[in-house]
């Protein structure tokens, strides 16, 4: 029998190969440079590449591949949303790698991949293609929480994340197994179009178990509660520029496949009852993501209980599976990027070789010490609590907006208690800052070194905190070109 | 190859059943056996069973790979690993302090599946086997599944470059 | 002859499988033996495919068990890689000795 190769619209997937070219470049340079600083720089440039595409192709009509993937103003959004994680992800990293020297050419390639699988997640419009993206992504960013060798922790936050990344997709895979056994096809269209009401599928208990195994999957990734834990241990564990990569990347690939699942293919079958489940996971993953960061001592600790209770935020806007959700979460995601990656830029600085001085006490006095510093800090963790003027704010105000849409007020007042919450922990870091004298440790700890990359990182996530804070139109106006195609 | 035609053998389901011997079998050694050598052979046999209902669904090409895969080239690399690891027979206790809470979590996603999938009640397909999987296969592979296809070479050169990054001595490494 | 063992017996071979495959990665200590157990989940995933792919009579199924196939293959080299790091620092492969984290 001949084969026929299929005419491929290739022009879909422009910015994923765009990417994944960038890695291979750079792994061919690895070989070739001793400065692996300037591998760092072409990534860059890649990632620039990408955006200029991504740009070019957002607002023109969704372009489909082979009813595999699209690249719709969904897509392509999250597209700028994953290529800022992963530009100010490698600024991060040009610093914070050079003083470790741990400068390999490996990490700007694994980063890379990791973003395009992040990319084609968000493009999937079948489950295989989704399931292909979520091991990309993962198997790289497996490897760069353990890309430390120098420290026993690095290794056993890539080793846990491992495991459990891996208990997750076999969950994932078999919700796919039981939704492809009930509907047949493992389109997102074609799932769609089993549960329409005519057909009279609504409820089949072997499709809906397989999407509860399916949201297990997704659950683990983008740590909710119940399968939060495992987030302070890696995130404390791997080098600080991954943690800041995965936290916001990993976090907005998962909900990015999610929210493109559920509003595609669970459109109809999405009744009250799965509503309130998920309306309750947003609650307790805020609650407990929020409790438990109050106690901590530590701020890596802090920001990666932190970033549980965003995923629980982020959940607040995916409940209501309306349009005005979808471009809120869309907002949040962008504005966690800046601000989220913001504050790990600053942990990245105070952070010493052997990974000490991540602890609270270590940030005292820090605004007589770095006020440029200090004031970064401030303004990432009032916009982490979603205070106005900043960027935060909008976030908060807009998923909260949409679950008040679709009648679920008490949703947004759960949200914004725990916001309230929040504040204790945000503020007392800025209370170490500004109230309280440096300790003796502190004075006594080497003097901070603020790299150049790190302060462009630090630049750009603070003009973004603040001025999209002030002035959100543009980036309401790029949210609402979210749509699917 | 020639494909399978199950119908031949007489007393399917007595192959059916031993296959579920080895398969289950040789599960439950995995998880209770204290020593890794014998859990990773305990594996390799599960493979084994579940390459035997590859064969009965009429899957023959898929049971070859699944042949060589899995009960080869990840069952050796299980036993590399354990070769790495200091103590293949730890003495002290294999479990972890919530065991019961795990045990009760697993019989709980257990009785739910059985109870979901228990009640699918299908109607049994009379169809033939499609004649030549491994042409369909092919075909489909390069063709309406060409994207996810070529996906898997990304993945598998991450995966060859992280492992390599991983498992190399680092030259420059003080330690 | 096939209907001597009806589909709906693969299934639920396919979710026993899985449930101690999940036990195990639950239960157990070493993160080879967890590691063992996650390819026991992947093999019950690949079952069940194979199973609704032949009564669906579609190949999707088929396809997909060779992707998650490939994927087994690229996370036990992970994973083995990940364990020759580790064994650089500790000697250990029980997974809640790995505890430097905690604090």
């Amino acid at each position: 029998m001949p084969i026929e190769i299929p005419t491929l619209n290739v022009i879909a997937l422009a910015p994923q190969i765009v990417v994944v070219v960038t890695a291979l470049v750079v792994m061919a340079l690895d070989i070739s440079l001793t400065d692996k600083r300037v591998v760092g720089y072409v990534s860059l440039l890649g990632l620039a590449a990408a955006a200029v595409v991504t740009f070019a192709l957002l607002g023109g009509p969704a372009q489909a591949i082979q009813q595999m993937a699209v690249s719709d103003g969904y897509a392509l959004v999250l597209n700028l949303v994953f290529i800022v994680t992963a530009a100010l992800a490698i600024l991060v990293a040009l610093g914070y790698l050079d003083e470790r020297e741990l400068q390999h050419g490996e990490y700007y390639a694994l980063l890379l991949f990791s973003t395009a699988g992040m990319m084609l997640m968000a493009a999937a419009t079948d489950l295989i293609v989704v399931f292909m993206g979520l091991e990309i992504m993962s198997v790289a960013l497996y490897i760069l929480a353990a890309f430390n060798h120098r420290q026993v922790g690095s290794g056993e936050a890539g080793m846990k994340y491992f495991i459990l990344g891996a208990f997750a997709s076999a969950f994932f895979l078999y919700g796919v197994a039981l939704l492809y056994g009930a509907t047949g096809s493992t389109n997102l269209h074609a799932i769609g179009e089993w549960f329409s009401p005519d057909r009279g599928n609504l409820g089949d208990p072997l499709a809906l178990v397989g999407l509860g195994l399916l949201l297990i999957g997704f659950a683990f990734k983008v740590a909710a509660v119940p399968f939060q834990w495992w987030t302070p241990d890696v995130y404390h564990g791997a080098p600080t520029s991954v943690t800041a990569f995965m936290s916001v990347g990993a976090k907005a690939a998962g909900f990015a496949a999610l929210v493109r699942i559920l509003m595609v293919s669970f459109d109809q079958a999405f009744t009250l009852d799965w509503q309130l489940v998920l309306a309750v996971l947003a609650v307790l993953t805020m609650t407990v993501g929020n409790i438990a960061a109050l106690a901590q001592k530590d701020v890596k600790r802090m920001l990666a209980y932190s970033s549980v209770a965003h995923a629980g935020y982020i959940l607040v806007g995916v409940v209501p599976a309306t349009m005005t959700g979808v471009k809120g979460v869309l907002f949040y995601l962008m504005a966690y990027a800046f601000m989220n990656i913001g504050a790990f830029a600053v942990i990245a600085v105070l952070e010493h070789r052997d990974a000490i001085g991540t602890a609270l006490s270590d940030y005292a006095g820090l605004s007589t010490r770095k006020p440029f510093l200090a004031l970064a800090m401030a303004v990432f963790m009032f916009s982490l609590t979603g205070i106005p003027p900043f960027v935060g704010f909008w976030g908060k105000l807009y998923v909260f907006r949409a679950a008040v849409e679709a009648n679920m007020s008490w949703l947004a007042v759960v949200g914004v208690i725990n916001s309230a919450i929040s504040a204790f922990y945000y503020l007392s870091v800025v209370v170490q800052m500004y109230m309280r004298t440096p300790t003796d440790e502190t004075a006594a700890a080497p003097a901070l070194r603020l790299s150049g990359p790190v302060v462009v990182t630090l630049a750009l996530a603070l003009v973004a905190t603040v001025v999209l804070g002030l002035w959100p139109t543009p980036l309401v106006n790029l949210t609402a070109l979210g749509i699917f195609g | 190859m020639p494909n399978f035609d199950p119908s031949q053998i007489p007393l399917v389901s007595i192959v059916f059943w031993v296959m579920t011997v080895f398969t289950l079998g040789g599960a439950l050694g995995v998880v209770t056996s204290r020593n890794l050598f014998h859990a990773a052979l305990y594996l390799i046999l599960s493979f084994f069973g579940v390459t035997g209902y590859y064969v009965l669904l009429s899957a023959g090409f898929l049971a070859m790979v699944q042949l060589m895969v899995y009960a080869g080239a990840i069952a050796i690399l299980i036993l590399f690993a354990i070769m790495f690891s200091r103590r293949p027979m730890a003495h002290e206790s294999q479990a972890n302090q919530q065991w019961w809470l795990s045990l009760l979590l697993a019989l709980a996603l257990f009785v739910v599946l059985v109870v979901v999938v228990g009640a699918v009640n299908w109607p049994v397909s009379d169809a033939a086997p499609a004649a030549d999987t491994v042409t369909q296969l092919g075909v489909a592979l390069l063709g309406s599944y060409l994207i996810p296809f070529e996906v898997v070479a990304v993945l598998l050169s991450v995966a060859m470059i992280g492992a390599i990054f991983l498992a190399r001595e680092k030259t420059e490494a003080e330690e | 002859m096939i209907n001597q063992v009806p589909v709906s017996y693969y299934l639920l071979l396919g979710a026993i499988l899985f449930s101690i495959g999940a036990g195990g990665v639950l239960i157990r200590r070493n993160a080879i033996v967890i590691l063992m157990c996650v390819e026991m989940m992947m093999n019950a995933v690949n079952l069940t495919f194979i199973a609704f792919s032949r009564y669906l009579d579609s190949a999707t199924g088929q396809i997909f068990v060779f992707m998650v196939m490939a994927v087994a293959a690229v996370e036990v080299a992970i994973g083995l890689a990940l364990l020759v790091e580790l064994n650089r620092h500790k000697q250990t492969v029980n997974i809640d000795e790995i505890n430097s984290l905690k604090g």
